[in-house]
């Protein structure tokens, strides 16, 4: 699977000038670069990974579109124009609360390029899954709590007996060694 | 923002859970869009959220609380198990003399002093404060360091050829200039405690465990409870060791051995 690339400034400029002189590989290139994190911001905003989906393919019609026409003054800026972009359509989405005619879609190649498989990054979560199930019981008890709760470690030191330094230690810890063994699998495919 | 910020502010974690302000969670957004490492982090982050909502209902108490209910008794339940060692060893060790003497004479010189040695000699309170200086390897900062770290940086280098007390004005002098980071404070208790200077040392690594950054809570806990130790205040080194305990972090088992093994 391919990873977020961490692309330089000038290869984001070039981008969006490739696009704007109708290179279709240059699109390809822009829907991997941000439909992770397009589909991201969604998510966390919209807590809808539905409508998060369908919001990926908006806002990247809605880029696309704009660089074809070359609207973006700034080459440089690409990345916050996609991202003002993204927080617009996902504000518009949660206010007219899904009423909005939905924009034209994306042609079908770049639609692969952010299927659902990709955007859920199922790998990624495979991997969570495996772990977690590594972790102490009383780790991953902390960790639920923080996320799926939203308990803060004072809280959650409370309720385990704990202090809440220990809590936001082993937490530290914890999520330290899911992100390891993520680093380590996925820089392995 | 950039991310260091987003590490300190604990950001990432406060975007996924919906705690950041709108300008906060914009500037975050912004930054992430261009930054693939923290990208990787909060994708990581929204997986492990994702995966844990699926799982079931934890109990409101985990099984390690219980545990640790337990560990309250278990000094209690070493003191019975080992006097009750002692006194089958005692009466065997009785009767096979007894035995021994029906049997065959004693083959001992009565000039030679007999020394029966009845278990492992337990460390002494010494022994036990005895202090291993926490590994250092310097990090270099990507960017401009500024000059709080370079002049830790500096007296860091004779804490590496273990010139304590020549390293504490320079780690001294970082600390001082930056109260709020972890780490010069706690490398000052630890050139404090190796130069044997308990006391100062315990007020730097109060000062660490103050700060809550958790890469130094657990060893500020461990190097205070040394710190006590040397000072012959047991029981705040206890006190300090169990804590340590709770971290299950790499110093638990050392700190373990050491509760087991100091006078009750």
């Amino acid at each position: 699977m391919s990873l977020p690339s961490a692309t330089s400034a000038g290869e984001l400029r070039s981008l969006a000038e490739r696009i704007r002189q109708g290179d279709a590989s240059a699109e390809t290139e822009l829907v991997h670069e941000f439909s992770h994190r397009i589909f991201v911001m969604a998510v966390v905003r919209t807590h809808d990974r539905e409508a998060a989906r369908e919001l990926v393919q908006d806002v990247l019609m809605a880029v696309i579109g704009a660089l074809r026409k070359g609207q973006l003054q700034d080459a440089d800026k690409l990345a916050a124009f996609v991202h003002g972009t993204a927080r617009n359509l996902i504000n518009n989405q949660l206010r007219s609360q899904m009423q909005s005619p939905p924009l034209e879609p994306l042609p079908e190649d770049l639609a692969q390029a952010c299927s659902p498989e990709r955007l859920e990054d199922a790998e990624r979560v495979g991997l969570v899954h495996q772990a977690l199930e590594r972790l102490g019981q009383e780790d991953r008890k902390i960790l639920w709590m923080t996320l799926v709760q939203s308990q803060k470690p004072g809280e959650i030191a409370t309720a385990l007996g704990l202090t809440s330094e220990v809590v936001r230690t082993r937490k530290t810890r914890a999520v330290k060694k899911v992100a390891d063994l993520i680093r380590k699998k996925m820089s392995r495919t | 923002m950039n991310c260091k910020e987003v590490e300190e502010r604990n950001i990432l974690e406060g975007y996924l859970l919906d705690r950041l302000s709108e300008p906060e969670r914009e500037e975050f957004e912004k930054h992430y869009f261009e930054c693939g490492s923290c990208f990787a982090q909060l994708q990581t982050g929204l997986a492990l959220q994702t995966e844990l909502r699926r799982q079931p209902a934890m109990p409101a108490r985990a099984r390690g609380a219980s545990w640790r209910r337990a560990w309250v008794w278990a000094p209690a339940f070493a003191t019975i198990v080992i006097l009750f060692s002692a006194g089958i060893w005692w009466y065997s060790a009785r009767n096979r003399q007894s035995s021994q003497q029906v049997s065959s004479p004693p083959k001992v010189s009565p000039n030679v002093p007999v020394q029966v040695q009845l278990t492992p000699a337990a460390p002494s309170l010494e022994e036990l404060a005895r202090v291993e200086p926490p590994s250092y390897s310097a990090v270099v900062l990507r960017g401009v360091e500024d000059e709080s770290h370079e002049t830790f940086r500096k007296a860091m280098q004779f804490y590496v050829s273990r010139d304590y007390p020549h390293a504490i004005p320079g780690v001294r002098a970082a600390a001082k200039a930056s109260p709020q980071n972890a780490s010069f404070n706690f490398y000052l208790g630890a050139c404090y405690l190796l130069a044997g200077q308990t006391d100062p040392a315990i007020v730097s690594f109060r000062m660490t465990v103050s700060l809550g950054d958790p890469a130094y809570s657990e060893s500020a806990h461990f190097y205070l409870a040394k710190a006590f130790l040397q000072k012959r205040e047991v029981a705040r080194a206890q006190d300090e060791l169990q804590k340590t305990v709770q971290f299950h972090g790499s110093l638990e088992a050392g700190a373990a051995e050491i509760l087991r093994q100091l006078p009750k």
